[in-house]
């Protein structure tokens, strides 16, 4: 196969309609347009999914469905048939008119047709790529806005005199603490930890998902504080939409452990 | 047949009917699973053809399988509640397999049920929860759990088996 393979994935997906990110729609839309061995690749694949259709191949339908076709044909106007034949045969029967400027006229006929047939499909394209092209740049000035927020905090963190403080009751001394956003929709999770225990070398602290539906903690990632007990961690979980009660916190070993290791250090408060 | 349907010949419909309804119904009631929704298909694909024969381009493909993808696209916008394309565009299927005997259709049928029976349950169900039920690859990991790289090969890999087994 001489198809370009960074394509390969998402031809497969274009060919069933599955492919829904707007990015790789429009990249791979305009790469089609120059590439004729990817544009084979995507007949052949359509090839493909023609046998998945004929594989559910067996119920034949009812016999009315044959009659409710045929009167449908009948009842369709005439007028509406496109038969670029039976114009040029037409024209020939005028006897006055040489056969050279007929066949003119009637090549002059098929190439307009086909020439309207192109325009009408480029047409077409062109709205398609316009209205693509514009998502694209909605979503690039989206994710550049995103961006800059995301490297403002991050600056914001890293810059040398990044001065943490967390602010408590006069009389409490300062206490581990960790804050947690998570979005569930986006299956993200932000976490923000100050006056941790600092943990030997080969130790990190491992946060875990605790579903609502009661199941087994799943790992939420892991991270490792600084000298002075403070970090910072973005995960995503392997998928959205799990529903969580809370987040808890153990000590585990570098790399993480499938299973938390009790006890748990932190927990959601009350 | 596409050249009689071409010239308007009704009895060239029938004939097309007969050969191939099964192919569109078959496809149209596994998607919308409503026997009244799958016959609005075969009425839709058959007098879409006839209206526009051209779209049909015997050069670049046959008719079954032609038949079957444009009728499980039908079907799929149905299912979503999507407005139909208003016309069948020409699109370009390219196959060697020979599907236009019954019987030679017949074998290749048994042999594609024969390759889905044979693949990973899991590559199995994304191929068939993206074409029979429409979903996206972002759905289908959503709905799976798998990462959408996973979901992605999947499709691509059970795609090329078929091909593969046909070849």
């Amino acid at each position: 196969m001489s198809a370009h393979p960074q394509f390969a994935e998402a031809l497969a997906l274009y060919a069933m309609g599955a492919l829904d990110n707007p990015q790789d729609l429009a990249a791979l839309e305009a790469h089609l347009g120059s590439c004729g061995d990817c544009r084979r690749e995507l007949e052949a694949l359509r090839a493909d999914t023609a046998l998945l259709a004929l594989s559910a191949t067996g119920p034949q339908p009812p016999a009315r469905s044959r009659q409710r076709l045929l009167s449908a044909l009948a009842a369709e106007p005439r007028a509406e048939r496109r038969n670029p034949q039976r114009y040029a045969l037409g024209r020939l029967r005028r006897r006055w008119v040489t056969i050279a400027p007929v066949m003119m006229m009637a090549m002059l006929a098929v190439f307009s047709i086909l020439l309207w047939r192109d325009l009408r499909n480029t047409r077409r394209s062109l709205n398609r790529t316009q209205a693509q092209l514009e998502q694209v740049q909605s979503d690039l000035a989206r994710t550049n806005k995103d961006l800059a927020e995301a490297k403002m905090i991050r600056d914001l963190m890293h810059a040398p005199d990044a001065w943490p403080l967390t602010l408590v009751s006069r009389k409490t001394p300062p206490q581990p603490q960790i804050k947690t956003v998570y979005s569930k929709q986006q299956g993200a999770l932000l976490l923000m930890a100050s006056n941790l225990t600092p943990l030997p070398k080969d130790k990190i602290y491992q946060v875990w998902l605790l579903p609502a539906s009661g199941g087994a903690p799943m790992s939420a990632g892991w991270f490792k504080p600084d000298s002075k007990g403070n970090g910072m961690m973005f995960h995503k979980m392997a998928s959205a939409d799990i529903p969580a009660k809370g987040f808890a916190v153990t000590i585990e070993p570098a790399g993480g452990s499938q299973t938390p290791t009790m006890p748990i250090v932190m927990e959601p408060a009350g | 047949m596409i050249a009689r349907i071409r010239a308007g010949e009704q009895s060239a419909m029938a004939d097309l009917y007969d050969r191939y309804a099964g192919v569109v119904y078959g496809v149209a009631l596994r998607v919308l699973t409503s026997t009244a929704a799958a016959e609005d298909v075969v009425q839709e694909v058959f007098l879409q053809l006839w209206r526009n024969p051209q779209a049909f381009n015997a050069d670049r493909g046959r008719l079954a399988p032609w038949l079957a993808v444009i009728a499980r696209n039908r079907a799929i916008d149905l299912l979503r509640k999507r407005p139909p394309e208003d016309d069948i565009d020409e699109m370009p299927i390219s196959t060697g397999v020979n599907l236009e005997d019954e019987a030679s259709q017949k074998l290749v049928v048994d042999k594609v049920r024969g390759v889905l029976g044979g693949l990973p349950q899991d590559q199995r169900k994304a191929l068939e929860m993206a074409f029979f039920e429409g979903m996206t690859h972002s759905e289908i990991a959503g709905k799976t759990g798998d990462p959408l790289g996973t979901v992605k090969t999947r499709i691509r890999t059970g795609l090329l088996a078929l091909r593969k087994v046909l070849a």
